[in-house]
């Protein structure tokens, strides 16, 4: 594929040169004990108020671009690093990370893990406390940064009783407290709704134009920055093949990498009635805590050769449902019946590695039958990782193993939680096909926040409202 | 009270539990602490109170069998190699039980750490080794973590059919346990960094004067320290 370039706009008369905030020449770097580079011979420059959509299939590199624009590459992880990345006129070869942190902030891909604190006021508080600011200033940046991603009402709140899209609001205020010249973001809207993620992605928009901030965002799901970015970088192997302002950018997609861009083809609908009945819940409802209901008076039927997509907000139940359907939790009113073996795949793949091999790992569930888990790991694509421990690969991969040790089983009755998660857009477009290839004779239930995959995977989608009824959408 | 005053109280009660040697004093501190942990939510409490009781059992089923005193033998039991004789003596017992409350009390006071101080403002006013307060806080956060992911682990096997069971089946999980840690612990270290932690300048929270009923268990505090190692 041809390297693309677009130039740069020529500074306006007048126009400072300060504009510029990042500036990364000729870099290189590989992490230690690996002979692949993570990224070679990038090149760009980074603007103040402008937001940059970072794409690129797994393991392109993107996450390690944003890493090496923090100075953690190679500060944190080590490795071989050439060229030069340079953030407000700091070098961050000659600047630590940590000194970095008034200029730069950056939220990671798993808000659960950036947690130090118990309550989200300390937790936000942090970073300005590092910074050395006095106690007033300190507190008025707390106040600021969760007024400014709505989430002022959960200032005294614990952090472990948060959702996922209200942890990742609590990361971004701690990201914000800094007042960054730039934000970098590794997939921040992964744990979000669409609503959420809209809104979130829209609140990052005005942030930098209003801050004067330079946003570096990386996505697997680009439908939605691509709407609020001013420009787009492409990674492929650790290259950057494509910068450029959005809509050149589109283009450039359309014809280069059309799964980034072209919404996937709706999934041609079963008919409802064709199979006979392998999950039925009726009535059901889950409470947690007495009092506190997750679900209450939910019906579902799921017959057999249908994929149905399970919608709806954060914190609505839908992986109780789905956990429900498969039987690892008990209804606690209703019936849930299951006719047949059901296989879960939970959304954490960092839960498929209780095994030394990725073989033994899929091989796990189906009483040791290693030929039956190697054509398993081939069918997903990871037939040269049979004997590579499952830490050692990489999420997308971690996300693939864990499908392929429930797929395995043979389940009458599929459940997939967040399967996309992390998932590149050409990736998801395989793993679609392969739900639509094998969905005869099986019930699948597929609880996502990827509309663009639903609507491309399944027969009917149905979401779960707040209060935890069940209606067709 | 703030933080640091919880802390000196609970070390102090830790250091009179290893300083003390009647089974009475022992008893009375230990219940001291059951009833303030048992103001705390069950559901968090459960599990610390399982491991002491676990841990304290084992001290004293163990205790008489290693130790080698005592006149009055309660059971004679047979010669093995490197231990020696396997016999119980009452003076072991009660030796034992004095070994049993002291582990019981030094661990309800890491359970009351655990569950009733405020970390994160112990953390924020500390002065003198923050970084190890800070260590040791993160530390203690891991035991809710561990024990969720340990419910995660087996709900992914429950969802490909495998059930866990007994304690082979569990400690099967052992590993991949740790090494979870260790990843998030490596997430977390990268956080902190990004977020500035280790610069020299750091802001402190302005300092409020002690109050009345913290001067009093500061006084407390010293006056269990030092009755512990006088009368006791």
């Amino acid at each position: 594929m041809a390297v693309t370039g677009y130039p740069r706009p020529a500074l306006a008369p007048g126009e400072s040169i300060s504009a510029r905030i990042g500036c990364i020449e000729r870099l290189s770097f590989s992490y230690p004990g690996s002979e692949a580079e993570a990224l070679v011979d990038v090149s760009l420059e980074l603007e103040r108020g402008e937001v940059a959509l970072v794409l690129g299939r797994s393991g392109s590199g993107k996450s390690t671009l944003l890493r090496s624009l923090a100075g953690l590459v190679p500060h944190f992880h080590g490795g071989r690093f050439s060229g030069s990345v340079s953030v407000a006129g700091l070098d961050t070869r000659r600047t630590a990370p940590a000194a970095l942190a008034g200029t730069v902030a950056t939220l990671f891909q798993d808000p659960e893990d950036q947690i130090v604190f118990d309550r989200v006021a300390s937790e936000v508080s942090f970073g300005p406390e590092n910074l050395g600011l006095q106690p007033g200033e300190v507190a008025r940046r707390v106040a600021s940064s969760l007024t400014a991603v709505g989430a002022e009402h959960l200032f005294s709140r614990s952090t472990r009783d948060l959702s996922g899209g209200e942890l990742q609001r609590v990361c971004l205020a701690s990201a914000l407290a800094l007042e960054p010249q730039l934000l970098l973001l590794d997939e921040p809207t992964s744990q979000l709704d669409p609503e959420g993620a809209a809104a979130f992605l829209e609140l990052v928009g005005e942030l930098a134009r209003e801050r004067g901030m330079a946003v570096v965002l990386s996505e697997q799901r680009p439908a939605l920055p691509l709407e609020i970015c001013d420009r787009v970088l492409f990674l492929e192997r650790g290259r950057l093949l494509l910068d450029a302002p959005r809509a050149q950018a589109i283009e450039w997609l359309e014809e280069n990498a059309p799964a980034f861009v072209e919404p996937p083809k709706a999934a041609a609908k079963q008919d409802a009635d064709s199979g006979g009945v392998i999950c039925e819940l009726e009535g059901i409802g889950y409470a947690y805590r007495p009092g506190t209901p997750v679900l209450e008076n939910v019906s579902l039927e799921l017959r057999s050769g249908e994929i149905v997509a399970l919608a709806g907000p954060n914190g609505s139940g839908k992986t109780t449902l789905a956990k429900l359907a498969c039987g690892l939790l008990e209804a606690q009113q209703g019936r849930a019946l299951c006719h047949g073996r059901s296989g879960y795949l939970s959304q954490d793949p960092g839960r498929y590695v209780v095994c030394e091999r990725a073989e033994d790992e899929v091989a796990l569930g189906i009483e040791g039958d290693l030929p039956r888990a190697r054509r398993w790991l081939a069918e997903l694509g990871l037939e040269r990782r049979e004997r590579r421990h499952p830490r050692d690969l990489s999420s997308g991969e971690r996300e693939r193993l864990g499908l392929a040790a429930v797929l395995a089983t043979e389940p009458d009755l599929l459940v997939l939680d967040e399967p996309t998660r992390g998932v590149d857009p050409e990736r998801k477009r395989e793993l679609g096909e392969m739900l639509r290839a094998g969905s005869e004779g099986r019930a699948t239930l597929l609880v996502s926040h990827d509309l663009g995959f639903t609507r491309s995977v399944a027969d009917r989608i149905v979401s779960l409202a707040e209060n935890g009824v069940l209606v067709d959408a | 009270m703030r933080p640091s005053i919880a802390l000196a109280l609970l070390g102090a009660c830790v250091v009179a539990a290893l300083v003390v040697a009647h089974p009475l004093s022992l008893a009375i501190l230990a219940a001291a602490l059951l009833v303030l942990l048992l103001q705390t939510s069950w559901r968090r409490a459960r599990l610390f109170l399982l491991g002491i009781a676990v841990s304290s059992f084992g001290l004293f089923l163990i205790f008489p069998l290693t130790a080698q005193t005592g006149s009055h033998p309660l059971w004679n039991g047979p010669i093995l190699p490197v231990i020696g004789s396997i016999d119980v003596t009452r003076e072991e017992l009660a030796a034992g039980a004095v070994q049993t409350l002291r582990l019981a009390t030094v661990a309800l006071a890491f359970a009351l750490w655990a569950l009733k101080l405020d970390h994160d403002r112990l953390v924020r006013e500390t002065r003198l080794a923050r970084r190890s307060v800070l260590t040791v806080a993160l530390a203690t956060r891991l035991i809710p973590t561990l024990e969720r992911d340990a419910a995660g682990f087996v709900e992914a096997l429950r969802g490909r059919g495998v059930e866990v069971e007994g304690l082979r089946g569990r400690s099967r999980l052992l590993a991949p346990l740790v090494a979870s840690s260790l990843e998030r612990a490596l997430t977390l270290a990268e956080s902190m960094e990004a977020r500035g932690y280790g610069r020299p300048a750091r802001a402190r929270p302005a300092r409020s004067p002690f109050s009345w009923h913290e001067r009093t268990a500061l006084a407390f505090s010293l006056l269990l320290v030092v009755s512990s190692l006088i009368w006791l």
